[in-house]
């Protein structure tokens, strides 16, 4: 028994929705670092089906599948990158909440 | 694209001399991004630093402006394109990134420990917009995208006792991963669509189902953020004015030239109907830039109200490429020469603010530039012909940016948009305009101090800035004949 691909982009829909909306809705910069890996995820499982929707047999449609694996690496860049930027908040601050975001503007 | 490679049996002569030449100014970047390293930890080396950072530059400046007439073509299995357009953009980059980092000399003074750091990082954001011009394939551009983000991100927030500088760079972090995120699942549904994502291959099969175009649509939706069209252009005038000013001298110019480069470059999967949406999309963006340039009160934020204005204005341009301009490459080159323009124009603006500036927020705020006139004549004098550029007054290259792409839209049929996007620009004068009389109308406040401006490598830039605006505004032609 295989899963349709049907199936696998409607769950990466799924997820993708779950990570904009804990992009928006969450205050707590942590929880919204995660949302963003959500999306990231969101990708690589449609690109991975999109890999299998197109392959077949003796032709296999590899191209998906190393668009993922980058997209894992380009994640951790993001993730640390951002995590470095939430402890310096942190340490000016002492909290890392969206809503300290407050000082710049007229 | 394993494919391909594997297909190939992995020849050795798969390098071959169109992609080294074709390569060579990324080449260039990236072999000073290794030797400033390595100055890092080899003492004697230390004084290398600096010409590691300008030699490489100058060298893929150098590259650039040979590729525009001798072009390459398809290197690197199909994934680049050394193509004239994609030199010049690479050129402005290049040019971006030299003025800025002359204006960032003696900019920072807690932080100047780490200005070995800024530099290198500085090189890989160059490195990422050329990768992102010649991109061939959306995996080639996300790359560059992330390439080009991620060390802009850290130089955002690199004055980080400041709290304005972490809360900057945070705000670009969280809106450019979310950018990525729509990019990339835009990318995906574009694949699961149609089964590739070389430019080449899209251009052949089109994009047809409703999966493809819903992923065209959140790829878009991700090029404007990075370009700051409306309603994705919330996030600039907090950045711009949080961030270290250097860094925000090269962010206004640099990444935005990037994102329209491939914005053209991808236009073509776009569906026709589309063109009237942009079309809106881009006189909204000059109306809300425009509307909100004319109420700040600080110089940065102000400035950037002024980029998603004209962010508006080149989208102008895009749209005119998708109705279809007459001329095949009316569109792009108008792009390319207003994007010129505005590079030289921007960067000496937000360099003479770094100028100003030096390390206290004084000169940030208009009303600090009263009477800046009689006290630093030359200094005001370059900062109006800055100012005129960007409202598009003739002489200055801002004039025949905005004639370039409104001559462009309105051989591309479109005589409402272009009269109401000119009427825009009129407006835009409102706010130049007021900066000027602030400088040389009204007295000087007595507590105010006078700048310092005296610095060698920011007086340079300036001259280069004023030169080329002037040199864009009174002879185009030369210009468009050799360099697009």
């Amino acid at each position: 028994m295989t899963v349709p691909n049907e199936h696998l982009l409607i769950l990466a829909g799924i997820l993708f929705a779950i990570g904009v909306g804990g992009f928006f809705l969450r205050r707590n910069l942590i929880i919204v670092l995660m949302s963003i890996e959500l999306m990231l995820n969101a990708a690589n499982l449609t690109f991975v089906a999109g890999s299998r929707m197109h392959s077949s047999g003796a032709d296999p449609n590899l191209e998906g599948g190393l668009f993922a694996v980058f997209v894992i690496m380009v994640a951790a860049v993001e993730a640390s990158v951002g995590l470095a930027l939430v402890i310096a908040l942190y340490r000016r601050k002492q909290t890392v909440s969206t809503a300290s975001l407050n000082d710049l503007g007229d | 694209m394993i494919t391909a490679i594997l297909s190939q049996d992995l020849d050795i002569q798969t390098v071959t001399s169109a992609a080294w030449i074709g390569g060579a100014p990324m080449l260039c970047v990236t072999f000073g991004i290794i030797l400033a390293l390595l100055a890092e930890v080899i003492p004697t080396l230390a004084a290398a630093r600096p010409l590691a950072f300008v030699g490489s530059l100058l060298a893929a400046l150098f590259f650039e402006l040979a590729l525009i007439t001798d072009p390459q073509g398809l290197i690197f299995q199909g994934t680049f394109r050394a193509d004239s357009a994609s030199s010049s953009w690479g050129a402005l980059f290049v040019t971006a990134g030299l003025l800025s980092w002359l204006y960032s000399q003696r900019y920072y003074k807690l932080e100047a420990p780490f200005k070995p750091e800024h530099d290198i990082l500085m090189l890989c954001s160059v490195l990422g917009m050329m990768l992102m011009a010649g991109a061939e394939d959306l995996l080639t551009f996300f790359i560059g995208l992330e390439v080009l983000s991620v060390p802009l991100y850290a130089l955002a927030s690199f004055r980080r006792v400041r709290n304005q500088s972490v809360e900057a760079g945070l705000r670009y972090f969280l809106l450019g991963a979310f950018a990525a995120g729509l990019f990339l699942y835009g990318a995906a549904l574009i694949y699961a669509a149609t089964g590739t994502f070389r430019l080449e291959e899209l251009r052949e099969v089109g994009i047809h189902s409703k999966l493809g175009i819903a992923g065209v649509a959140l790829m878009a939706s991700a090029l404007f953020f990075k370009v700051s069209v409306f309603p994705f252009h919330f996030w600039v005038p907090d950045v711009y004015q949080g961030s270290p000013t250097p860094v925000t001298t090269f962010m206004s110019t640099g990444t935005k030239a990037a994102a329209f480069a491939f914005l053209f470059k991808i236009a073509f999967m776009l569906p026709e109907s589309s063109a009237g949406t942009l079309a809106i999309i881009s006189l909204l963006t000059m109306v809300v830039g425009n509307l909100g340039a004319l109420v700040q009160t600080d110089l940065k934020r102000l400035l950037g109200y002024s980029a998603v204005a004209h962010a508006g204005t080149l989208l102008l341009a895009v749209t005119a490429s998708l109705v279809g301009d007459p001329l095949p490459d009316g569109p792009l080159d108008a792009a390319l020469y207003y994007m010129a323009a505005y590079v030289f124009t921007a960067c000496g603006a937000f360099g003479l603010i770094a100028t100003l500036e030096g390390d206290g927020e004084r000169f940030t705020r208009i009303e600090s530039l009263r009477g800046l006139g009689q006290r630093r004549p030359v200094l005001a004098g370059a900062l109006s012909i800055f100012m005129l550029s960007l409202g598009g007054f003739p002489a200055t290259g801002g004039f025949f940016g905005k004639y370039f792409v409104f001559s462009s839209t309105l051989r591309a049929d479109m005589m409402f948009v272009s009269a109401i996007g000119v009427l825009l620009s009129v407006i835009a004068l409102g706010y130049y305009l007021r900066i000027i009389m602030t400088m040389w109308m009204q007295p000087a406040k007595k507590d105010v101090p006078i700048p310092s401006a005296y610095r060698p490598s920011s007086s340079f830039a300036t001259g280069m800035c004023v030169f080329f605006v002037f040199a864009l505004g009174l002879a185009p032609g030369w210009f468009l004949d050799r360099l697009l």
